[in-house]
């Protein structure tokens, strides 16, 4: 039997996906990459990808190690520049922009190692991205003061780490600190999201507590790209799928068609 | 005794204003910089020339002197914005080494090798102050103040912004944080906090010269903050304290060859160095003994 990627039909939960229903082609386009190509010395690790993100779904860049889906993230963000090829966010390129300034205007993400403010409690390490400000204070006084507090204590309480509020990002279990950067992230006012492998090693009941959250979050119109290795994580999240290998964007499309490719499923497994 | 005790305490006073201000950035920004000496000096000589030139009051000497050491400083910025960790340390040895330069050749400003003497008491809204309790205590008062200072920064959201580059500078910069603003600012406030030192030093000694300013006090002060415990308020004071009354109780020790003190205070400097970063590496002052921050 050829392998596939279908397990879709075995660990499908009744609801895959974000909970978005219809036509994902339809949907408008938030981030439209072009022709973006990206050269580390003699290595080519993202070669002319051209993939659009669109409003209000979950897109997962899936493919072997070293396909290049990190560095796809740090171009969008601005961590690194491109060789060649563009980015538009809403229309507007962002390539040549600092990445603090991709980042205010609303494309956040998270990394795969986590980068936590590891010295800093799990109050500071959310309060700190919701003070855009970078002098020596913030605009909007007292009441933006308390309103900031208010929103870290409705976070902490939906990813579960009320009881963390003091404790250092340093002494956190592996899932806490995993919910502490899904929790940094839900606390910009970002309409993109970019997760990188954000439920990898996450224990079922955290997984599900997850999954809830970035549906949730999706209804209220957030928009997401995540990478993940996980072909469970993959075939429950998903709305539309985007397949890369050696820099290359091989497929883009609805869940079924591609989890369905043996083509693909082929270089996934390394039988290729 | 007693003036020797005063004595003491004003120049534990003076680096204990220093040791805090370098904590603000190695603390606090993860800042590492090896010439704090440098605006130490800018403070000192501005302050003199201020107060042989135009007038001893510190409400204009002190605020000019920093105001010198925060323009300076802008120099220390640069790099600080391009490079992290062990380059930055190069970086400002480099920046060190040609003040040092600076401070020998430009006699105009500094007197040369031989410095600058007759510098007149400092006055305070005209009344000078001059014996040694009133510079004491002018001194506590400059070292509270900039205790508060720094203490309140690192507690809003600039010190939040601090300690998130200081954590990871990626991840502050994917939340949307302008570290180039912040790094300057960071060093900007903490070499011209530095400069009040400085001033405060040549007021007190009346005669200032490179020696004051130079790698070794660089070198001293960032021992104060490490021995005393980074990213603490206690620590850099308890290490200044320390590192100024070693030599001192030494020189209590008859045993000991009176004409090498020198040398054995670099070794007990050394040894106390090499023990704590074995047995507490985040320094005295330390709530978490693995690494304070």
């Amino acid at each position: 039997m050829s392998t596939q990627l279908n397990i879709a039909q075995e660990t499908a939960k009744p609801v895959p996906g974000s909970g978005f229903i219809g036509s994902t082609d339809d949907q408008d386009v938030l981030l439209e990459i072009s022709n973006l190509s990206k050269n580390f010395g003699g290595l080519q690790a993202i070669n002319d990808v051209s993939l659009n993100l669109r409003a209000g779904i979950i897109t997962t860049l899936v493919g072997p190690n070293g396909a290049g889906k990190t560095t796809l993230f740090n171009m969008i963000t601005g961590h690194i520049p491109p060789t060649e090829g563009n980015v538009h966010w809403q229309g507007e390129s962002v390539i040549g922009k600092a990445p603090w300034k991709i980042a205010r205007q609303g494309i956040a993400r998270t990394f795969q190692d986590l980068r936590l403010f590891t010295h800093m409690t799990v109050e500071e390490n959310i309060l700190t991205v919701m003070e855009p400000g970078s002098w020596l204070w913030q605009p909007g006084g007292k009441s933006r003061k308390a309103r900031r507090y208010d929103k870290v204590s409705q976070i902490l309480e939906r990813t579960g780490l009320t009881d963390k509020r003091h404790t250092r990002a340093l002494d956190l279990a592996y899932a806490e600190r995993k919910f502490l950067s899904l929790a940094r992230i839900m606390a910009t006012d970002s309409r993109l999201w970019l997760l990188d492998e954000p439920a990898s090693g996450l224990d079922p009941n955290s997984y599900n507590l997850f999954l809830r959250l970035l549906r949730e979050e999706v209804k209220e119109g957030i928009t997401v790209c995540i990478i993940e290795h996980n072909l469970d994580i993959v075939v429950n999240i998903s709305d539309r799928i985007a397949f890369l290998d050696q820099g290359k964007l091989l497929a883009d499309g609805e869940p079924e068609t591609i989890l369905n490719d043996p083509a693909l499923a082929a270089i996934y497994f390394g039988e290729r | 005794m007693t003036a020797y005790i005063l004595n003491l305490l004003v120049l534990i006073s003076v680096y204990a204003i220093l040791s805090t201000t370098l904590n603000f950035i190695i603390g606090y920004a993860g800042i590492f910089s090896l010439a704090h000496a440098v605006f130490f000096g800018i403070g000192g000589y501005t302050a003199a020339l201020v107060a042989m030139n135009v007038t001893p009051e510190f409400f204009v000497a002190v605020p000019v002197a920093m105001g010198a050491a925060a323009v300076t400083s802008l120099l220390l910025a640069l790099p600080a914005l391009r490079v992290r960790g062990e380059y930055f340390v190069a970086a400002s040895l480099g920046l060190q080494v040609l003040a040092v330069t600076l401070f020998s050749e430009w006699k105009s400003f500094t007197g040369g090798i031989g410095g600058v003497i007759g510098i007149p008491a400092v006055e305070l809204f005209g009344y000078p102050v001059y014996k040694p309790w009133q510079f004491l205590l002018m001194s506590l008062i400059c070292l509270a103040t900039i205790i508060v200072i720094t203490r309140t920064l690192v507690h809003t959201s600039f010190g939040r912004s601090l300690k998130a580059l200081r954590d990871s500078e990626s991840a502050a910069l994917a939340s949307g944080k302008n570290i180039t603003v912040i790094k300057t600012l960071s060093v900007v406030l903490s070499s011209s906090l530095a400069a009040a030192a400085g001033a405060l030093y040549a007021f007190y000694m009346s005669f200032i010269n490179v020696e004051s300013f130079m790698l070794d006090t660089s070198v001293l002060v960032m021992a104060m903050v490490i021995i005393g415990g980074t990213a603490t308020i206690l620590g850099p004071l308890l290490g200044a304290a320390l590192l100024m009354l070693i030599p001192s109780a030494l020189t209590y020790l008859s045993f000991l060859p009176q004409t090498e003190i020198g040398s054995i205070q670099q070794m007990v400097y050394g040894m106390a160095m090499v023990l704590l970063m074995i047995f507490r590496p985040g320094g005295i002052v330390s709530s978490h003994p693995g690494g304070s921050k």
